[in-house]
């Protein structure tokens, strides 16, 4: 067993995090939230360096790397709190359109692939509704056969859903099941929907450069990529999106440490830094654990997920919860440890700190991923009818 | 990145488990006869050593004439998995094993190794470590205890204090000050000391839980003479190896406390059920979320400890040691104080005997010895902030 990164994951870090680092300053983020910039120079290069074939099987064009790969790059993204539709493509588009292929190999759903490993198509994940992720809550329905299937209902909170080109829709088939799958049981598909087919409303979010929306579907025409029962293939692809969201929260978290503990060997009071008050140490290695521990978790979990080891579901769970414990301690210490320039506008850290607490939220907060962890370690109540 | 070892590690561990399953005491053995004291090793212990030694098995990465079969770090880790799995004690001296032994053949005379070392690892005798003393405990440098040299032998006058083992033990690594004059990290010398040398007084420290079988003592040294040959290394050179001593097998030691960890927790998870059954649906809902919360803890506990194991295999420089000793002991710590909450008038019984099961308070409170001693939480995070972060010190 070996949990470390390899030599070539090392690379892959330290070259994703060195563009960022010159591509994506704060100074883009702060183009988005304050509305006087966009970052398109920022995607046009990470297309140019191939960043969305990332995860994408070599037989479609793309670079055929693995799920730790994926997480390295949704790591990095947070750690700059990137405004961009790729997080979405990779963790969440892809891996469900990769899930989808595995069961149904379509020449279709390879063209989408191939489409997105050349940078021409964007796409998210449409699941959650009323602010939930999970493929119970989902009421969006789909009907009609063959060309003629629309999707109806409304989508909270898609990931990039304001920026994407199109959606893999989560949806329950009305009706008859797909002819081609006649054979499985009624259950959720997905479907492929076009942005302009969408009403699309950006929501008002505390993080912006999330691109974060609600889309409506009324009677949407849509693309039935897998239907008939793809609860799996959903589930699967969920993890991914959870272990990614999970690891980007992380990166953000990590930079937030990073920026204080900088702060705190320069800032001086009381003719001292102010790092070298124990107090303020002691947090600062509680801090430190935070960041290494959740990152070491997450990591085990994408490599679960890599390696589709049997532990990958519930790895996930835990991924989510120590992510979200750990932007708990960070947002709020980080914060703190700033004192009044923390609390300014103007300052850049506070992009780093609502990225975090929006990415917690993301795929399920660390309190609901408890509830599910509770539910496959047997601790769920009886409750008596 | 892997989940799975390679081949040869697992053809190791299977090799070890068989030879387990053939050589190792038995549960019956080791009850009838529990170690009274981490200096004390019953004769089934004495046996059990000696089988180890025997077949290259007590120290596995350590030639065979040392009671190894030169075995690399990642056998080493799959051999501490199957022994904490099967329930079996590595030693019931691990001071001695896992410190002191390690010492010695570091720093020791051909003599002391003979002598001493040999005699640990063939199961012959036990260690007790003497560094803290009243007024020298996180700042162990400060110690007071004086060895003066007199022709070809040391007169040591002093007090040690939390010795463990020392009740029953055979020798103490003794950390004494032989030059007074000097910076206080620069004048301790280490000596090797038998337990029953004239002027040695062991009075018991009763501790705050299981009275009566203390495992402290009080050490008091009243014009103890031992040869100058006892003197391990170099003279006041004592400081620099305790660096190395406690750096000792440091990897391992957390490896250890993860798998206390993650054995407690398993436990929590067998009983659970039994527990929950007790406890009305909502006080159910509440108890859950404890227990995840320790479960995710654990799972993390385990991540970083095995990265940075794995670190620590490439050679690399591995922050997470630095982290583990701290985070490893504390989480023990709530997951004794929690379990023993929920398990309401049973928690406050008191056992029999030395061991304490989770869930009680007897348990929770004996997770203590894990966070002060060896560098007490506190210090830990100090270590951590000036030496890994870099903060100014002050
Ligand atoms: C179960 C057990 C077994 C032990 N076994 C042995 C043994 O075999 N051999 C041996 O030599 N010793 C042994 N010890 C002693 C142990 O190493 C000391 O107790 C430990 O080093 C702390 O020293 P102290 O007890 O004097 O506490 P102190 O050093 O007085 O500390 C008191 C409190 O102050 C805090 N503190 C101290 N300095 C700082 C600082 N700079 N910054 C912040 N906080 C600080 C400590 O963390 C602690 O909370 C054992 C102790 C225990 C509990």
């Amino acid at each position: 067993m070996d949990l470390e990164l390899n030599d070539d994951q090392i690379d892959l870090r330290d070259n994703v995090r060195a563009v960022l680092a010159r591509e994506c300053p704060a100074s883009v983020v702060r183009g988005v939230y304050e509305s006087t910039g966009d970052a398109s120079a920022l995607r046009k290069q990470m297309v140019e360096l191939g960043w969305p074939a990332l995860g994408i099987p070599e037989e479609y064009g793309g670079l055929g790397m693995g799920f730790v790969e994926v997480g390295i790059l949704a790591e990095e993204l947070g750690r700059v709190s990137a405004p961009t539709p790729l997080l979405a493509t990779v963790s969440q588009f892809v891996p469900l359109l990769v899930e989808v292929l595995r069961s149904a190999p379509t020449s279709k759903t390879g063209e989408l692939l191939s489409e997105v490993a050349t940078g021409a198509r964007t796409g998210s994940l449409a699941l959650a509704e009323k602010g939930r992720w999970s493929p119970d809550s989902v009421n969006t329905t789909a009907s009609g056969e063959g060309d003629s299937v629309t999707v109806t209902g409304t989508k909270t909170d898609v990931l990039a859903g304001a920026e994407v080109d199109s959606f893999a829709v989560v949806a329950r088939p009305t009706g008859p099941a797909h002819p081609a799958d006649a054979d499985r049981s009624d259950g959720l598909g997905v479907y492929l929907v076009e942005r302009a087919d969408a009403e699309v409303t950006a929501s008002k979010v505390i993080d912006p450069a999330l691109g974060l929306a609600d889309v409506s579907f009324d009677r949407a025409p849509a693309k039935p990529l897998l239907t008939g029962d793809a609860d799996g293939e959903i589930a699967r692809a969920v993890e991914q999106a959870v272990v990614a969201m999970a690891l980007h929260t992380v990166g953000a978290c990590r930079r937030i440490f990073e920026v204080t503990l900088e702060y705190a060997k320069v800032r001086e009071q009381y003719d001292r830094k102010i790092g070298s008050f124990q107090a303020l140490k002691h947090r600062f290695a509680d801090m430190y654990l935070a960041v290494e521990k959740a990152n070491a978790i997450c990591y085990f979990a994408a490599l679960a997920v890599a390696e589709d080891d049997p532990r990958r579901r519930e790895a996930c769970h835990v991924a989510k919860v120590a992510s979200g414990d750990c932007q708990s301690l960070l947002a709020e210490e980080g914060l703190q440890l700033h004192g009044g320039i923390g609390y300014t506008w103007e300052n850049d850290l506070h992009f780093l700190l609502k990225r975090a607490k929006v990415a917690d939220v993301l795929c399920g907060s660390a309190s609901w991923h408890r509830a599910r962890l509770a539910d496959l370690l047997g601790l769920t109540v009886e409750v008596a009818p | 990145m892997k989940l799975r070892f390679d081949e040869g590690t697992e053809a190791f561990r299977a090799e070890f488990l068989q030879w387990l399953e053939l050589n190792r005491p038995s549960v019956e053995e080791m009850a009838d006869d529990p170690a009274r004291s981490s200096g004390h090793s019953p004769g089934w212990t004495r046996a059990w050593t000696r089988r180890m030694f025997d077949s290259g098995w007590l120290v596995p990465g350590w030639p065979p004439h040392l009671g190894g079969r030169n075995a690399g770090p990642l056998e080493t880790l799959v051999y501490l998995e199957e022994l904490n799995r099967a329930e079996v004690p590595r030693t019931t001296n691990p001071q001695g094993l896992g410190i002191v032994a390690p010492s010695l053949v570091d720093y020791g005379t051909e003599e002391q190794v003979e002598q001493y070392a040999m005699g640990l690892l063939r199961g012959e005798l036990t260690a007790c470590l003497g560094m803290s003393e009243p007024d020298a405990g996180s700042d162990l440098a400060s110690l007071k205890t004086r060895a003066v040299i007199d022709g070809d032998r040391f007169v040591i006058n002093g007090q040690k204090v939390w010795t463990s083992g020392a009740g029953y033990a055979d020798f103490c690594f003794l950390f004494c000050r032989t030059d007074p004059d000097a910076p206080k990290h620069r004048g301790i010398s280490i000596v090797l000391l038998p337990l029953n040398t004239e002027g040695v007084t062991v009075r018991p420290l009763r501790e705050i839980i299981h009275p009566d079988y203390p495992d402290l003592s009080e050490v008091f040294l009243d014009d103890v003479v031992v040869p100058v040959s006892n003197l391990v290394g170099e003279l006041n050179d004592g400081w620099k190896m305790a660096g190395g001593s406690l750096a000792h097998e440091r990897s391992m030691v957390w490896l250890m406390s993860v798998m206390g960890v993650e054995s407690a927790m398993a436990e929590l998870l067998e009983t659970a059920p039994g527990m929950m059954a007790s406890l009305s649906p909502r006080e159910q809902v509440i108890a859950a979320d404890d227990i995840v919360g320790f479960y995710v803890e654990t799972q993390c506990a385990r991540a970083l400890g095995y990265r940075g194991f794995a670190r620590f295999v490439k050679g690399g420089n591995a922050p997470e040691q630095a982290l583990m000793k701290m985070y490893a002991s504390e989480l023990r710590r709530e997951l004794g104080r929690v379990t023993a909450q929920w398990h309401g008038g049973g928690a406050l019984a008191v056992s029999e005997g030395r061991r304490s099961s989770l869930g009680l308070i007897e348990d929770y409170f004996a997770t203590f010895g894990s966070t002060i001693s060896a560098g007490s939480s506190e210090i830990q995070r100090n270590i951590i902030a000036e030496r890994i972060l870099n903060l100014p010190r002050g």
